[in-house]
């Protein structure tokens, strides 16, 4: 119980300075509503093919937009020696982990939900036919891509080069959330139902929560505290 | 031995070598560069020490 | 002194013993062993393609034992094991890319295709030239050992995961030829007995890299250690 408390003041604390300042969460808005109004301006795909290719575009805009946040994420406490005070503080390195993975994963998903109806209008798509599966789909792939994200914040919090390096090295290992989530998408969006064959990819995404998020919470306080 | 394509087999097996050697040319490259360090370092003690 | 030579004598050993089992293959290779039907003499390939694969997965390997051994024990020694494993497995894991692009681009008549086997190859190389990346990154050394260490078993987890994500996504890559693959279209025997030959010449060589790179990271340690004893004269 009281691991749960310190993650939720963990990531209250950091909602609040983030929602205060909105640095992190303007730039991932504006650079992913960038790239969807640009795409569709550069290609105009027709119907069919953005029925193809929706689950594909959206996550690569999610991961981009992603990449923005949880750079910041660790980055944030550098400043007046936050990050030191944090660790001296009395509560465990995954609980300090978890909490601030919970807060990008709300920042992450609200960008999201912001991006879903631009999708829609710009590119005359209909994405509320499965909504609820969506919706689940999209809260396990973020999930996803949060925990990896955060715990590699952490490794490159000290770099010189942080802001290169952290997209370079998460991108790869992100791959099989990001595939599960792009086939699952396309398939939400052209408001099928998930079913037989392409269960394999729900399970594909919940198995990836489940290990990284064990072995990000195992790891989490080597990283952060030594 | 079936003679059909062997250039490309020849391509392939040289890239094979090829990268495999490049890798032991930068090893080389980076031993030489490290005994030099540490001969330097090595040096420059001996003479503070003696100062 | 005395194990300093000894070393000395085993890696040459090791590597002549490496040079001579890779000439004797190459001459099976190219002279002894029968002609594959429809693909001329390319196939021949295979011979170092499959055994580069399977050195750079032992070296992989190697580098998550070590670092998850780092992280227990705290030794240099495992770090300098881990950096020069992933090092040597990513060399190996250039060859075998590079040896596939060609044996693609005759056979199939293109350099790539985004087929199961090769994208994961491809990510499983992006990966662990990311670790690389990192270490180069980090000066402090045992921040970077530390670091990279968790890094190192991250991606290996990764890759595990993606391999099976990637089975079920496409495939046009042959299929297992290896007969404990338990493959149905397997090889002629005296072929599968020549990957496994070649592949021990490769094991030979990449351990003599290993020994080298091994013992290049812990010259850098010392280095280090040199630098801040002469800063402090």
């Amino acid at each position: 119980m009281r691991f749960l408390r310190q993650c939720l003041t963990i990531a209250v604390k950091d909602l609040r300075s983030e929602l205060r300042s909105k640095e992190a969460i303007n730039a991932s808005l504006s650079f992913a509503l960038v790239i969807l109004l640009l795409f569709s301006f550069a290609f105009d795909p027709t119907a069919e093919h953005t029925r193809e290719i929706s689950g594909g575009l959206l996550w690569l805009v999610f991961a981009f937009a992603g990449a923005l946040i949880l750079n910041r994420s660790f980055s944030r406490e550098l400043t007046n020696d936050c990050l030191e005070a944090l660790i001296a503080a009395p509560i465990s390195g995954s609980a300090l982990f978890l909490g601030k993975a919970l807060a990008n994963m709300l920042l992450l998903l609200a960008v999201e939900m912001i991006c879903l109806p631009v999708f829609g209008v710009f590119y005359n798509a209909r994405w509320t036919g499965q909504f609820p599966t969506l919706l689940s789909v999209t809260v396990l792939a973020t999930w996803g891509l949060t925990v990896i994200g955060t715990m590699f914040s952490a490794l490159t919090v000290n770099l010189r080069l942080r802001e290169l390096m952290l997209p370079a090295l998460v991108y790869p290992m992100m791959i099989p959330a990001l595939m599960a989530a792009m086939q699952l998408t396309t398939l939400l969006i052209a408001g099928e139902p998930i079913a037989g064959e392409q269960l394999v990819w729900l399970r594909l995404l919940i198995g990836f929560d489940i290990i990284f998020t064990a072995l990000a919470l195992a790891l989490a306080e080597t990283v952060l505290v030594g | 031995m079936d003679e059909r394509n062997l250039t490309y087999m020849f391509y392939g097996l040289s890239a094979a070598w090829l990268i495999l050697a490049g890798y032991v040319l930068s090893l080389a490259a980076r031993e030489k560069r490290l005994k030099r360090q540490l001969d330097n370092l090595k040096r420059m003690i001996e003479e503070r020490e003696r100062k | 002194m005395k194990e300093n030579n000894f070393r000395r004598n085993t890696l040459y050993g090791l590597a002549v013993l490496a040079a001579l089992l890779l000439a004797r293959n190459l001459h099976v290779i190219l002279r002894g062993l029968p002609d594959e039907e429809e693909q001329g003499a390319i196939y021949r390939i295979i011979f170092f393609h499959l055994p580069a694969f399977f050195t750079a997965a032992v070296c992989y390997l190697l580098a998550l034992v070590s670092s998850a051994l780092y992280l227990v024990k705290r030794k240099a020694r495992y770090d300098a094991l881990a950096a020069a494993a992933t090092e040597v497995g990513l060399a190996f894991a250039a060859v075998n890319l590079i040896t596939g692009m060609i044996w693609a681009r005759i056979i199939w008549g293109i350099w790539w295709t985004w087929d199961a086997r090769l994208t994961w190859a491809l990510v499983c190389w992006l990966v662990y030239a990311g670790y690389l990346m990192l270490r180069r990154a980090i000066e402090d050394p045992s921040e970077r050992a530390r670091n990279s260490a968790v890094l190192s078993i991250f991606a290996f987890v990764s890759v595990a995961l993606t391999w099976k994500a990637i089975e079920w996504w496409r495939t046009q890559h042959p299929g297992p030829v290896l007969r404990i693959r338990g493959a149905e279209g397997a090889m002629d025997p005296a072929m599968e007995s020549m990957i496994y030959w070649n592949w021990l010449a490769l094991l030979l060589v990449g351990a003599v890299l290993l020994a080298v790179r091994m013992r290049q990271e812990q010259m850098a340690r010392e280095i280090d250690a040199l630098r801040r004893h002469a800063h402090a004269l």
